[in-house]
């Protein structure tokens, strides 16, 4: 019975490793551990032994039993983790494929510049306002200070509605909008639409898009203009770029003064971009006329302020180094798509 | 104003170069448009004597010439030119040398002869009559006198001056002359301004003798003055003053229309000269020209006249467009022996309406229309008479004629230097504040910190202490400027709601794959067409634009559906097989004709297409907007005349219209060429701007599980599914928690005029289990309602 037992035991073993799946795992179990299995059906045996044999032999076949079941689960384990290693390996995906797409859409670059001007005024106290498109001429020219005779009305061809309304050439005329409605302090910034009488080609648009700012407060000086806009050079054009004022002229502001950064290209060298000359204009500004002050009931001799006009599509179209002003309004997808 | 840089010395000390005053004028608020050097590009070219002509063999027009450029040896070039001859100094273009069109000169063979240059004729120089005498011949450029061979043909021809045309403001008339701009100069360069001669000598007489002159309208016409000189010299004006003339972009052509428009670029004030025996009646009357009077203007052009145009007339006839352009009748001639000098100030909006109107555009009446100093008129007058009387040009008689009221005087600005500086946030010196307004003609005193400036009449446009603050700054120079961080209370920035609420329906409709557009404000009128909207639509009340770029441009727009499909058409005939575009703009509505602003509403347009998108993507979309507003939405047939009539809805937000939507009718598509099924929405904002979205509160998780049943029934194949969701929600009551539709089916089994729709209901309550008796009580109602509208359940 010993020898029977030794050749069942090593029998079993030897099934054991060489058992490919868990299937033949499973058998091999069934077919010396089960009810009906070799190793059960010694023990069923055990009973034509003697009895002082019997405790030992009993002793022997569980041992067989115990190594028997530890070399099948044993084999189990290794069985499994060898076919789970072998699933994942034929799971294995070629990553180089392309993706599932999510199909995100996105704004309009003009929208995102104008965003970021937003974020960049607003985290400085500016509130956001709108205005309408449609003007009068006494919000577009008369309240800013160009009477209907005045050579300024020529510097920006305006397109007409009907006898004094026409669209807005500036944004400028939501300050009067403003500062008839708020008292001081105010900081205001109007992004929108304006438009003028220009024919379409690369760098004119008949619309096009500003982003006027207005603050009017005691003892504002042109140090604190000098001051918002250096914030917003370096946030637009990065954190070294240098700002200059040169003397200007609007109607609606006195001292009036271009604002140039220098050259992002060159850093200030004199480029192609910037004409050689170091800087580029990005805007015009000035301190507020006491006239437009006084026009909006608002005392020149107790309040002071300044206002900024900044040209969205100019930002864009540097930013993204757009050629033609016209791919903005034309509404290509493959062009929307890549900002 | 371009002016020539030589010119410019004769007024002022500069004492740096071109490029540097190119540099620092900007910085006092003239912007430099352009500078041209002259004689730049050329290289290599140098005054040569011809020493010996010889005719080429091969050719009857070449000759060979046998050149001395300064050189041990001649140099023989070849030329075409038949002008000159032996002894004569020319312009030669070495071998490697370069012209200023580009030319590169290189030694070559003509005709198998060797040349080693080319001699070179004034246009060939870049050069014209007024630059060097001889210059506009046909033929090579005979120098004057006996250059040393070799020598730079620039120095020669003296081609050492700078054209510089500097931007002048609106605001600086007076800056838009030689005067004006060699007086900026001189104190931004602190050097000396000389100021030119302006004294000559009368012959007797008296100018009342020869003439009458009257003002009609002084409204017009605030001063006009008015000077004889006999016996006048015509000749062709001397080269310097040719010469500036030229580089500031006139043409000379003579003495006494030169002197005019030399004072003109000079001074700025503009003045005309009449040949005095032209003058009818010996009168010269300013006044409106009457209905029906005609004027033929010196270019020869024949005008009609109105009531409102100035003119100066004489006894009988207009004679000059009063500021603009003279009266071809009164011209002066070379024969012309009597002269009538003007020298006015006109209304400039008067003048710009008339040269609008018809259409001229001089350089007299651009600077009437940017306003002229009634104080400067005498002066300029002053000049002209001594540039006549220093060309003798003729016999100034004495007298003036001088038509005008009360001479405007000085403005008188008192202020502070505080009040000055407190605009500026820089400490400007007093004394420098001081020396720079008295340097600039604005005489000031100071007294402690009381300032009491005098303005002259010429600077019309300092006002007040802004305007003080603006002319120190530009001296003294904003590199002073430092800027300081935002003082003062703090304020919190904030958006408008509507701003705010755009903003996030721009960022779910981006987040739904669309992409944002932005298109015109204004479009084509026949807009209206193509979308065939009935004639009755207020839609095609459209504002027009008075003066607009094109048809194409001239109408503000009443909505935005038809530049969706526009762009939606170019990016399809661009082969783009989908997209999903989206723009938030404004639409205009306003009373015809417009008396006031028009209402201004801001519209949301979606536009898709492709091969994944119809109605319900779109619908989706719509639903998803307006839930991010807290909208309860409801969906209701349309009569859309761009849409297809079976494709369409009108979308209502807590029961207001909001917009319609749908698929584009076929029609409207192919008129716009677009061969695909597209998909658009126009809804209105201001609706979902008005919805106060409820602040959500959470609800527990449930505790218990759901019940789902599903439902099959058969209807009319017309009614709404929408109709049968609305009866199972209200039959299912409280308990619902879900509903779904998973099939819609027409065809075999099913009776004609019948349509099979099967929903699945979700049914929890919040209290327990649902029991079978309880979901059975809800199913029988559902069942009930579904029966009401029709619905028969399919077993």
């Amino acid at each position: 019975m010993r020898e029977k037992l030794e050749a069942i035991r090593r029998a079993a073993e030897n099934a054991a490793k060489e058992a490919i799946d868990e299937k033949q795992i499973e058998e091999l179990r069934v077919k010396y551990l089960g009810k009906k299995g070799e190793l059960t059906a010694l023990l069923k045996q055990m009973g034509s032994l003697t009895p002082e044999e019997r405790p030992k032999m009993g002793q022997l076949v569980n041992e067989a039993k115990g190594q028997v079941e530890k070399l099948v689960s044993e084999r189990k384990v290794k069985l499994k983790e060898k076919a789970v290693e072998l699933k994942l390996k034929a799971e294995t995906v070629d990553i180089t494929m392309p993706e599932k797409p999510v199909n995100c859409g996105g704004l309009h670059p003009l929208s995102i510049v104008t965003n970021d001007l937003i974020d960049i005024f607003q985290s400085m106290g500016f509130d956001v306002l709108d205005g309408p498109e449609v003007e009068t001429d006494h919000y577009n020219f008369e309240c800013l200070n160009v009477p209907e005779d005045h050579p300024a009305r020529d510097m920006q061809d305006t397109f007409y509605l009907a006898d004094k309304i026409l669209l807005r050439t500036q944004t400028s005329a939501a300050q009067i909008r403003t500062m008839e409605t708020r008292k001081p302090p105010i900081r205001i910034i109007c992004p929108g639409r304006v438009f003028r009488a220009d024919e379409v080609d690369a760098t004119h648009s008949p619309v096009f898009h500003q982003l006027e700012g207005l603050v009017v407060d005691k003892g504002v000086t042109m140090c604190d203009l000098m001051g918002v806009l250096e914030q917003f050079a370096h946030e637009i054009y990065g954190e070294d770029v240098n700002v200059r004022f040169r003397p200007s002229f609007f109607p609606f502001t006195e001292p009036s003064v271009e604002v140039d950064v220098s050259c992002t290209e060159c850093g200030g060298k004199g480029c192609r971009i910037c004409k050689g000359e170091g800087w580029i204009e990005i805007l015009g500004a000035g301190m507020v006329h006491p006239n437009v002050l006084r026009s909006c009931g608002i005392d020149p001799d107790v309040y002071t302020g300044f206002a900024f006009g900044i040209g969205i599509d100019r930002i864009t179209t540097t930013r993204y180094k757009i050629s033609d002003i016209r791919l903005l309004f034309e509404n290509d997808k493959r062009f929307l798509e890549q900002f | 104003m371009k002016v020539s840089l030589n010119h410019l010395k004769k007024y002022v000390d500069i004492n740096v170069t071109a490029e540097e005053l190119a540099e620092k004028m900007p910085l006092a608020g003239f912007e430099i448009e352009s500078m041209e050097k002259q004689g730049e590009g050329i290289k290599r070219v140098v005054a040569a004597k011809i020493l010996k002509i010889t005719p080429h063999e091969d050719s009857d027009h070449l000759q060979i010439c046998q050149t001395d450029i300064g050189e041990s040896e001649p140099v023989q070039i070849v030329t075409g030119a038949q002008n000159i001859k032996e002894g004569d100094y020319v312009p030669a273009a070495l071998n490697d040398s370069f012209l200023p069109d580009g030319t590169h000169i290189v030694s070559g063979k003509l005709r198998g002869v060797e040349s080693h240059g080319m001699l070179c004729s004034g246009e060939e120089l870049g050069l014209t009559e007024g630059d060097y005498e001889g210059a506009g011949v046909y033929g090579i450029l005979i120098l004057k006198g006996e250059p040393v061979p070799g020598t730079d043909i620039k120095e020669v021809l003296g081609l050492n001056d700078t054209i510089i045309d500097f931007s002048i403001t609106s605001n600086r008339p007076d800056a838009g002359c030689f005067l004006g701009i060699a007086k900026e100069i001189s104190v931004v360069l602190g050097t000396e301004f000389k100021s030119p001669e302006t004294s000559y000598k009368t012959v007797g007489g008296n100018i009342d003798a020869y003439i009458n002159v009257s003002v009609a309208n002084s409204d017009l016409c605030p001063r006009y003055m008015g000077r004889m000189v006999k016996n006048l010299r015509i000749a062709p004006s001397p080269l310097w003053m040719q010469r500036a003339i030229i580089a500031s972009g006139m043409r000379p052509i003579n003495n006494i229309v030169d002197i005019t428009n030399f004072v003109m670029l000079e001074t700025g004030q503009p003045m005309h000269a009449f040949n005095y025996n032209e003058l009818k009646d010996k009168k010269i009357i300013v006044r409106n020209a009457q209905e029906g009077e005609k004027i033929v203007t010196l270019d020869g052009n024949e005008f009609a006249l109105t009531p409102d145009m100035l003119v100066i007339a004489d006894g009988k006839n207009p004679s000059c467009l009063a500021g603009i352009m003279g009266g071809k009748e009164s011209e002066i001639e070379d024969d012309t022996t009597d002269l009538f000098l003007e020298c006015a100030k006109f209304r400039r909006d008067n003048i710009r309406h008339t040269a609008h109107a018809l259409g001229i555009h001089t350089e007299s009446c651009a600077r009437f229309q940017k306003g002229v100093d009634i104080n400067n008129v005498e002066y300029a007058m002053n000049r002209a008479l001594s540039l006549i009387y220093e060309l003798d040009a003729g016999d100034i008689i004495d007298g003036t004629a001088d038509v005008r009221g009360e001479l405007p005087k000085n403005r008188i600005i008192k202020t502070t230097t505080d009040k000055v500086l407190e605009l500026i946030g820089v400490d400007v010196p007093k004394d420098i504040m001081i020396s720079i307004l008295n340097k600039l003609g604005l005489e000031t005193t100071l007294d402690g910190n009381e300032m009491t400036v005098s303005v002259p009449s010429i600077r019309d446009d300092v006002e007040g202490r802004a305007d003080l603050a603006e002319e120190i700054m530009r001296i003294y120079g904003y590199s002073h400027i430092k800027g300081r961080p935002m003082r003062g209370e703090v304020t919190r920035g904030r958006k408008l709601p509507e701003r705010v609420k755009a903003d996030k329906i721009k960022s779910l409709l981006c987040a739904a794959g669309a992409r944002e557009i932005a298109t015109y404000s204004f479009i084509n009128p026949a807009a209206a067409d193509t979308l065939g909207l009935k004639e009755d639509d207020e839609r095609r009340k459209m504002i027009k634009i008075l003066n607009p770029l094109g048809d194409e441009y001239s109408a503000m727009r009443t909505q935005l559906v038809w530049s969706m499909l526009s762009v939606i058409s170019t990016n399809l005939s661009r082969k783009i097989e989908s997209a999903r575009f989206f723009e938030i703009s404004k639409r205009f509505k306003g009373e015809l004709p417009l008396k006031a602003q028009p209402h201004e509403i801001p519209v949301l347009a979606i536009g898709i297409y492709g091969e994944d998108e119809d109605f319900f993507s779109l619908k989706g979309i719509i639903e998803a907007v307006m839930k991010l507003c807290g909208a309860h939405t409801e969906y209701r047939r349309s009569d859309e005349q761009y849409l297809h009539p079976g494709r369409q809805a009108a979308v209502y937000a807590n029961n207001t219209l909001a917009g319609t939507f749908g698929e584009v009718h076929p029609a409207v598509a192919e008129k716009l060429g677009i061969e695909t099924r597209v998909y658009v929405a126009e809804i209105k904002l201001e609706v979902l701007y008005g919805i106060k979205r409820r602040k959500p509160t959470y609800k527990p998780l449930p505790k218990f599980p759901a019940v789902e049943r599903d439902f099959a029934l058969i209807v009319d194949v017309d009614t709404p599914i929408g109709d049968i969701q609305k009866a199972i929600c209200s039959g299912a009551g409280r308990l619902l928690e879900k509903i779904k539709l998973f099939d819609v089916y027409t065809g075999s089994q099913i009776p004609q005029g019948k349509k099979s729709v099967a929903f699945s209901v979700w049914l929890r309550s919040n209290e327990g289990t649902l029991s079978e008796e309880q979901t059975e009580s809800v199913c029988t109602k559902i069942i009930d309602k579904l029966t009401k509208i029709g619905g028969e359940l399919r077993k």
